[in-house]
């Protein structure tokens, strides 16, 4: 039998306290013990990125993390955006420009652009695509997955300097 | 006919909210209580006998509850049947799991079901399994070699079947061409590769004694069909339901063998039984595709005619026909857009050991464009003619059409010649010549290149499919009921994977009976509660579905107009339903809402004399024919010759889909296609090690399917040439992106490198490949 | 694809990693950035009896600069390396080498100690750590050693780490006023290098070069430092000749094999190609 840790984690702002197997992988805590099943797995190898979450405001990929290492950290998962009936700007954002089609992949995509926002940085074109080279989309073609980052980072960035 | 509000508007999607959210329901978020999870044990080689399976070890684990052997499914299923097969193709026996022998790495051979996966993974590992390694074949040409292992013995010499197209005097007209050309073509293998993989959660309903199955499937009636014939079960007593569905693309049609599997533990467990496939299954169970040799070569007279075609190729099935077959269209539009009328298309499907083939977004388009497009450049060159010059001598012009091509189908509406115009110019072909030759001085070589084609969307009816052996029907399907509060619901068995549909038929819908899209709810994917569908695949949703509605929608409408007119005491034929209320055309003052009308329905008062209560209808629509959509890829790209090294620079596609329903969901649908046209074409390819026979690159890590920073912008522009022959002009649009792309580029990177006189005969084109075919350009000079 | 079983343990200091490495006497596997192990552990290609976490450890990941050398903790992200002033400024050739290193996820997480330790024949860090010809600070149960670059590399995934050993720390040569380049060719973004060159050097004012390291990856069971390419290449103005001459003495170091990325045939034929292209950028970045 596989050791057990205690995992205390916040997840969108709330804590959980958890007796984990030590291998359970950090994606399947949070889809499975937390039914938290907005990230989704694509590959276990760390390549399509559709398990990407925030770990303290930055992607990580939860299929190359096990739970156990989410102890005393804060996660931000897909849940984690939108209020009880608005949608989060970079939501709105992908809903405008058409930039999901099956919808696996856009949670990774959504907590990416989140992040960059979070930094400040309004990338754009090839800049903004190689930014995201960490996240497969197999419907899209990625083109509209760009267009609605950029007018998403814009406006963000459009914003701070607003605000 | 009355205005169609929707068709033709860009409606944001209704999936999205939930999507977005993260709240998509997806296979492995459906959470049953007391479920088992599955971990399959599968051949590690291309061909092995398996001389025991001892499970005893595992069944002793803590937390596992069942273990399934080969031997078990054997004897209480059937053999998986084939939807759509070649016509005369031999049979191969593929039971849900191998028992005695294994034909390809990855075939299931044993199924362990315990607490969870971990576990389950656990045990697996305690399974004692002996294999005797067999000689395999992993190539076409080793299948076919004398003295190869045979591995069916339904199927002498690994022959599945052998066919001929022949129109016209092809031997004739070889003879007579002033100039031929001739390739032979490797075309890869690959996988379509949803970012979500297979899974299944099946459940014995112990009260009905009935069989539940969730499943991430295109085809939900479909797969119920071919489940409950494994399972030796009526239909009636299985229910399949699709959830949100992480992509597709053609492979998750029909039956594999881990639903019976799965539904066997589950009959035997009683418990739910979820199995969720890992990536490294995938790649050596899900339908791989394309696979294919083509020995093609085209005859033109002097003056740049096309003359005739001649193509003998093999299909590289796998070790067994998959729960769909091979992919049937490329022989049948091999002549593409072009005026042509002596052709010898002669195919063979052989066996290998490998993952069975299926469908891919294009289904043999992709295939026979690739071969046809770069020998056009090819001929075009010999003859010392523009390749666009060439094309349009040859492309079929709007009045010659309806035009029946050399391999029977009859090409229904288009502008061939527009689209490959609009393309060109597009990327300044016509002061493009000029540029190449200055880029050239300067040591730099670019290229533009080209490809038309023209796609068969959507199928010509159930019983030109059933004539040719198809195991479905060409119909789709709605059941559409209004309710008390003047909505609209939409049953209907299509499952969704990401095309839209629930805010397309929405819009169809709302079009018909004067309504907002947001009326209309969309209820799909489950058997139970939807009246016979097909599926979503061959791009026949939107053309079978809007037919549907368009049929259901009428018989509401009238009833509506016919309760309206009673109440307001206005004849029925004067009204028209719009904008949510049923009105006079010649006084809209005159009008009741459709909230109102419903009610009356509902209420069964008032109500014309002799009209029965209820607001529904079920209809099924058969398309009377299949409707073809077109267009050109022009591709440019620049090229070092030194180390074969190219940048794809630009990228230009001009469509024809027919009447766009969404035009937003069509650009993404193109958008989306054109990307794994290009993915095939440039990076992925699934590798077989000769020696082996083994999956060399069956990880994510090592199938490389391109990132967003590995594709350009794609250019897109369309034409709209409504179809004579479909419900409203629709034609099918899901998978044209993938058909032009590895011709245009090939064509391309050939153009920028003339002066070398370089060729170029396989997919993907790579920096490699390009290396190489400079050598062979050198040493033949 | 879910791990075996193991156990999880998360030290406070690398005293207590190296003890417990000890402890469970070669079956353990430290856990950092985990974006190569986590994998491995998850295809259940390796199977530790227990996995000890050192992301805990403080001070692990430090960025300091001292005496000649900059010194980079083992766990030092790469993420971190790219908003270092310090590594841009000092350590030139790390900045060039990390954007080619997998995704913005990975790099959040990816350390430069476990590319290290990791030792793929292709990675960028091995590459730059022996071109730059940094020394390796390990620390063990009988305390602490240090190891040339060349001599901690041993072969594919293999280097000269005791089972009870732990990279602690790496030292760079100080490079402020040094240029440095890396190209590659690969298969797709951030996809393991097909061919690989770095390229660093002291650039003197009268046009010339005071020395220049060139180091090849992908091509060898390691990555490699070219040391007779390098060495003919000090004192020059890399012209034409010179540069001919490195490429030349580069190809004859390498020894690539063939997967399926690319064949060996087609790397050797590239070698030449890009440390001319590395070169030529490296001249172009003094101007």
């Amino acid at each position: 039998m596989s050791a057990r840790v205690t995992v205390t984690v916040r997840v969108n702002g709330r804590a959980y306290e958890r007796v984990v197997e030590s291998r359970r992988l950090l994606v399947d805590f949070l889809r499975h013990e937390l039914q938290l099943h907005g990230t989704h797995v694509g590959c276990e190898q760390g390549v399509c990125g559709a398990c990407t979450v925030l770990l303290d405001g930055e992607p990580v990929k939860s299929c190359l993390m096990l739970a156990p290492q989410a102890h005393g950290r804060s996660i931000t998962t897909v849940e984690g955006l939108a209020g009880r009936s608005e949608l989060h700007p970079v939501q709105q954002a992908f809903r405008d420009a058409h930039a999901l089609q099956c919808g696996y992949c856009t949670p990774g995509f959504l907590l990416g652009a989140v992040a960059l926002a979070n930094r400040g940085v309004a990338l754009e074109g090839v800049a903004l695509r190689e930014e995201l080279a960490g996240n497969l989309c197999r419907c899209t073609g990625y083109q509209n997955i760009v267009e609605a980052i950029e007018r998403y980072l814009r406006q963000a960035a459009g914003g701070r300097r607003d605000g | 006919m009355d205005k169609l509000p929707w068709l033709g508007a860009s409606v944001k999607r209704k999936e999205d909210d939930r999507l977005l959210r993260g709240s998509g329901r997806f296979l492995d978020d459906v959470e049953e209580t007391l479920a088992l999870h599955l971990a399959i044990a599968r051949c590690p080689y291309p061909h092995a006998r398996i001389r025991r399976v001892d499970a005893t070890r595992a069944l002793e684990c803590s937390g596992v509850e069942a273990v399934l052997t080969g031997e078990q499914v054997v004897a209480r299923t059937e053999p998986i049947t084939v939807l759509r097969p070649f016509p005369g193709s031999a049979p191969t026996v593929f039971h849900g799991m191998a028992h005695e022998v294994a034909r390809y790495e990855g075939e299931p051979v044993v199924a362990v079901a315990a607490v969870d996966r971990y576990v389950a993974e656990d045990a697996l590992e305690l399974v004692d399994i002996d294999y005797e390694p067999l000689p395999h074949v992993v190539t076409v040409e080793d299948a076919l070699r004398p003295g190869a292992p045979q591995l069916h013995a339904t199927v002498p010499s690994n022959v599945v079947v052998e066919s001929t197209v022949r129109a016209g005097e092809p031997d004739r007209r070889l003879a007579d061409a002033a100039a031929t050309v001739e390739g032979t073509f490797r075309i890869n293998r690959v996988s379509g590769a949803p970012i979500e993989t297979r899974g299944v959660i099946a459940r014995w309903v112990e009260d009905t004694s009935t069989l539940e199955l969730v499943s991430s499937t295109q085809t939900p009636h479909l797969l119920r069909a071919q489940l409950a014939h494994c399972l030796r079960m009526d239909e009636t007593d299985v229910r399949v339901i699709a959830p949100d569905v992480g992509g597709a693309f053609g492979l998750k049609i029909g039956v594999y063998p881990e639903d019976i599997i799965a539904a066997l533990v589950a009959i035997d467990t009683g418990r739910p039984v979820k199995w969720i496939e890992d990536r490294t299954e995938f790649f050596r169970g899900a339908a791989h595709a394309r696979e294919a040799v083509h020995a093609l070569t085209l005859g033109a007279d002097g003056a740049g005619t096309l003359l005739v075609l001649r193509d003998r190729y093999l299909i590289d099935l796998g070790a067994y026909h998959g729960p769909l077959g091979p992919p049937l269209l490329t022989s049948i539009m091999l002549a593409g857009p072009y005026r042509l009328h002596d052709a010898l298309i002669h195919r063979r499907v052989v066996l290998t050991n490998k993952v069975p083939m299926g469908a891919y977004r294009g289904y043999g388009q992709a295939e026979s464009n690739y071969v046809r497009e770069v020998l056009v450049d090819r001929l075009a060159r010999r003859l010392g003619q523009d390749p666009a010059d060439f094309r349009r001598k040859n492309l079929l012009r709007p009045d010659e059409l309806p035009y029946k091509n050399v391999s029977g189908v009859t090409y229904d509406s288009g502008d061939y010649a527009r689209a490959l115009d609009l393309a060109l110019s597009r990327v300044g072909y016509e002061t493009f010549r000029a540029r190449q030759k200055e880029c050239r001085q300067q040591g730099r070589h670019v290229g533009v290149g080209m490809s038309c084609y023209v796609e068969f969307t959507g199928y010509p009816s159930s019983a030109f499919l059933g004539r040719t052996g198809a195991r479905f029907g060409a119909y789709e399907s709605v059941t559409l009921r209004m309710d008390r509060a003047g909505r609209a619901a939409i049953s209907t068995g299509v499952s969704t994977f990401g095309q839209g549909t629930e805010t397309t038929f929405a819009q169809v819908a709302a079009s018909l009976l004067g309504l907002d899209p947001g009326d209309v709810a969309i209820h799909r994917g489950d058997s139970q509660g939807t009246p016979y569908s097909v599926g979503g695949f061959a791009s026949r949703t939107m053309i079978a579905g809007a037919g549907a509605i368009e049929k259901a929608a009428g018989q509401i409408r009238d009833k509506m107009l016919r309760i309206a007119g009673h109440i307001l005491d206005v004849d029925a034929t004067a009204l028209e339903a719009t904008a949510g209320v049923v009105r006079r055309r010649d006084d809209p003052s005159v009008h009741v809402s459709i909230k109102r009308v419903s009610e009356s329905a509902f209420l069964g008062h008032p109500l014309p004399p002799g009209e029965d209560p209820g607001l529904e209808a079920t209809a099924y629509f058969d398309p009377p024919s299949s409707a073809f959509g077109y267009g050109t890829v022009v591709a440019q790209v620049e090229v070092d010759p030194r180390s074969g090294e190219f940048a794809l620079q630009r990228y230009v596609l001009v469509h024809d889909c027919g009447t766009q329903v969404n035009p937003m969901i069509v650009e993404g649908q193109v958008q989306g296609a054109v990307a794994q046209g290009i993915a095939a074409a440039l990076f992925e390819e699934l590798v077989y090690d000769r020696d082996t026979g083994q999956l060399v690159n069956g990880t994510m890590v090592d199938y490389f399917m391109p990132t967003a920073a590995d594709l350009p912008a794609f250019e897109l522009d369309h034409l709209e040439t409504p179809s004579p022959v479909t419900p409203f002009g629709i034609k099918g649009v899901g998978e044209g992106g993938t058909i032009a792309a590895a011709a245009a580029i090939t064509n391309a990177v050939c153009d920028a490198l003339a002066p070398f006189g370089v060729e170029l005969d396989r997919l993907p084109v790579t920096a490699e490949s390009i290396w190489r075919a400079l050598a062979r350009a050198r040493a033949k000079r | 694809m879910k791990p075996a079983p193991l156990e999880y343990l998360a030290p406070s200091t690398a005293e207590e990693a190296v003890a417990a490495l000890a402890r469970f006497d070669g079956n353990a596997r430290l856990l950092a950035g985990g974006q190569s192990l986590v994998p491995l552990l998850s295809m259940r290609l390796l199977r530790p009896t227990a996995v000890i976490d050192i992301n805990g450890i403080p001070g692990l990941d430090r960025i300091a600069a001292g005496d000649g050398v900059i010194r980079v903790g083992a766990l030092a992200r790469y993420s971190a390396l790219e908003a270092s002033a310090t590594i841009h400024e000092r350590v030139p050739l790390l900045a060039r080498a990390v954007p080619f290193v997998g995704d913005r996820q990975i790099r959040n997480r990816g350390t430069l100690g476990g590319a290290l330790c990791h030792a793929d024949p292709a990675g960028e860090m091995p590459l730059c750590a022996v071109t730059l010809g940094a020394r390796m600070r390990i620390v063990g149960r009988t305390g602490r050693r240090e190891l040339d670059a060349e001599a901690f590399f041993q072969g594919p995934y293999t280097t000269a780490l005791e089972p009870t050993e732990m990279l602690e720390a790496v030292e760079f040569p100080d490079g402020a006023s040094t240029e440095a380049v890396v190209v590659e060719h690969a298969r797709r973004h951030g996809d393991f290098a097909v061919v690989s060159v770095a390229a660093t050097g002291l650039p003197v004012p009268d046009g010339s070069w005071r020395w220049i390291r060139i180091g090849l990856g992908a091509v060898s069971d390691r990555a490699r430092y070219a040391r007779r390419a390098s060495e003919g290449l000090a004192g020059t103005r890399l012209q034409p000749a010179d540069v001919d001459a490195a490429a030349a003495r580069c190809l004859e170091e390498a020894e690539p094999a063939s997967d399926v990325r690319a064949s060996a045939e087609y790397r050797r034929h590239l070698v030449p190609i890009l440390v001319e292209r590395a070169l030529g950028e490296l001249a172009r970045r003094r101007q």
